[in-house]
């Protein structure tokens, strides 16, 4: 069964990889940025709102905790405006975890970037979860010392963030939903677009470039890789440890659970699951024996029959 | 087969259970053909693999732990029942074994600011490690360091190299050798301690290095220190971002980000000479 992975599967990502997309700013700090990415690899990331769910998830062993104030389900659920979180939770979560702290801002609120920045977070999410804040115009992210992650749903869209600055990419998926077939089309869409640029030669590659309204070089860079050249993560609809091992056999570095984890019956147990399943994500023997009585999962919204409009995925351009 | 101008393989294997692994494995790679260039004869085969298992463990003749966290490399490993094999394969086999970032904090036998509740440990490092020294993120950053370690083979060429630091932890003092736990470290409040193992004495003649030897300082960079914490540094010098003990490596930097293999084609010259001692006794 091992042997019958996809061919989708990712090679690595070179050691040194990243600074074509630098915007030369002094010091070489794209390698830091995206060097904290890859210290972030072959782990989860937790949301969580309030300082006892990020000690419940550092104790889980996440690499890191998301920052805000309602998971997705539940911004879902009230509807309204969703906004950057109140910068006390942050800075509680942040004196309660030794892990990196990562929060979200608003697609376009460059000021909520930087009261994030001025707060210390270690990772900025430009995030379509939250409402966009500008109809056009993603963060200029290069000038910030924070490095960003962005989501995506297919290549041109991961090139175009990772141009603006993105140190590390997460494909949308459906957040608070607890579907993943929203995570895996965004990354089957991804390998794909990658699978056909592999093939084409520099001038085909412009055309495409063209086409995905992405640019030429770092294109070209992803042909050559067969990769993205960033981090890569998986997000938006991972609710199981079997969610979680999926999305890396596809070829993620990482996962992101959002409301999978504390929108379930025992977070703690499924929590700790869903982070031996990322570590031993080639193991179905493992990923039985953690799969077992993890109580109820998240209820969940089944995406096939949201209606376009609900869905978070299409804000961002 | 057979021909003298063969040496016998050599087993290295990246613990990879969350983190940097891919990026040593690239960059062992990588050192490999240097040393392929630099001393053609004898030949070696290298093998290099991912360890997640205490079976693959089994296989490795050295070990690196990369950077990641250090918590959940912690935590994954107890869960993975791999806590054990590795205190056994690194204090009490004394193979060779490097860590870098995450992996230095693993190594070493006393560590603080970790989280609530502690972290397990493997040791093998007379040292306190400080986690997040320089704090978050945004205070991470790259200097050149001088090694004077690589001098010898890296034909003269001197370059500093060019050390990433990533929310990275200092080694904050050196301690004594000593059988047992670090008792003194115990009863320093809010620092977590290794559990020891006795080193196996049919290979102890093989080994060098009782004391920790100090391999790496960065200059200049104490000035991010409180004032009461400088006066417990051990060296006026500067932070101590490496160190060594009877084979065990420790990089407080991460060499697997910068494409610049000198220190891990050094570090398989040391596997290579502690392999072959090792094999000549048995």
């Amino acid at each position: 069964m091992i042997n019958d992975l996809p061919a989708v599967m990712a090679s690595e990502l070179p050691a040194t990889n990243g600074n074509s997309a630098s915007n030369n700013n002094g010091e070489s700090n794209f390698t830091v940025k995206t060097g904290l990415a890859r210290m972030l690899k072959g782990g989860v990331i937790m949301d969580v709102v309030n300082a006892e769910q990020a000690r419940i998830a550092e104790e889980a062993g996440a690499v890191a905790v998301m920052a805000l104030e309602r998971v997705p389900a539940d911004i879902r659920a009230n509807g309204g405006v969703a906004r950057m979180s109140d910068p006390k939770m942050i800075r509680d979560i942040m004196a309660t975890v030794t892990i990196p702290v990562m929060a979200k801002a608003r697609i376009g609120h460059f000021v909520e970037c930087q009261i994030l920045e001025a707060i210390g977070v270690d990772y900025i999410d430009e995030s379509e979860v939250l409402t966009p804040a500008d109809h056009a115009h993603h963060v200029e992210k290069h000038s910030f010392s924070v490095p960003f992650v962005c989501g995506c749903r297919n290549l041109g869209e991961a090139l175009r963030r990772i141009s603006e600055g993105a140190a590390m990419i997460r494909t949308k998926g459906e957040a608070g939903t607890g579907d993943v077939v929203e995570a895996v089309r965004h990354m089957r869409t991804v390998n794909a677009d990658i699978a056909r640029a592999r093939n084409m030669d520099d001038a085909e590659l412009r055309v495409y470039a063209k086409d995905l309204q992405a640019p030429y070089e770092l294109l070209k860079e992803t042909a050559k890789l067969g990769r993205l050249p960033v981090v890569n993560f998986a997000a938006g609809g991972v609710a199981t440890p079997a969610d979680a091992a999926l999305m890396m056999q596809l070829g993620c570095d990482g996962v992101f659970v959002g409301s999978g984890i504390f929108k379930s019956g025992d977070a703690a147990k499924r929590a700790k699951a869903i982070v031996q399943a990322v570590t031993h994500f080639k193991d179905p023997k493992i990923l039985a024996a953690v799969s077992e009585d993890l109580g109820e999962a998240m209820v969940g919204i089944n995406c096939m029959s949201m209606e376009p409009e609900q869905k978070m995925q299409g804000r961002g351009w | 087969m057979g021909s003298i101008s063969e040496a016998p393989d050599v087993t290295v294997g990246v613990l990879a259970l969350q983190g940097a692994f891919s990026e040593h494995l690239q960059l062992l790679r990588q050192a490999e053909q240097v040393l392929a260039v630099t001393t053609p004869v004898p030949r070696r085969k290298w093998v290099f693999l991912e360890v997640r298992t205490e079976a693959e463990l089994a296989l490795c003749d050295a070990l690196v732990i990369p950077g990641g966290e250090s918590t959940a490399i912690s935590l994954v490993a107890e869960r993975s029942n791999m806590l054990d094999p590795l205190r056994d394969f690194v204090k009490q086999a004394r193979k060779p074994t490097w860590g870098t970032c995450a992996g230095l904090i693993l190594l070493a036998e006393s560590a603080n600011r970790t989280k609530k509740g502690g972290q397990e440990l493997i040791g093998g490092l007379d040292v306190r490690v400080n986690r997040n020294h320089f704090g978050r993120q945004t205070e991470s950053f790259q200097a050149n360091l001088d090694l004077d370690f690589l001098k010898k083979s890296d034909g003269g060429s001197n370059a500093p190299f060019r050390a990433i630091f990533i929310r990275a932890p200092v080694v904050e003092r050196l301690l004594p050798h000593m059988p047992g736990v670090q008792e003194g470290e115990a009863e320093t409040e809010e620092t977590v301690i290794a559990p020891s193992r006795s080193t196996d004495q049919s290979f102890i003649s093989t080994i060098q290095g009782a004391e920790v030897e100090v391999m790496a300082i960065l200059p200049g960079r104490t000035a991010t220190l409180s004032k009461e914490a400088k006066e417990k540094l051990d060296s006026e010098a500067g932070d101590i971002v490496a160190v060594r003990q009877a084979n065990v490596f420790g990089t407080s930097f991460h060499p697997e980000l910068t494409g610049d293999p000198r220190i891990h084609t050094w570090w398989l010259e040391q596997v290579v000479d502690a392999v072959e001692k090792r094999r000549a006794l048995a």
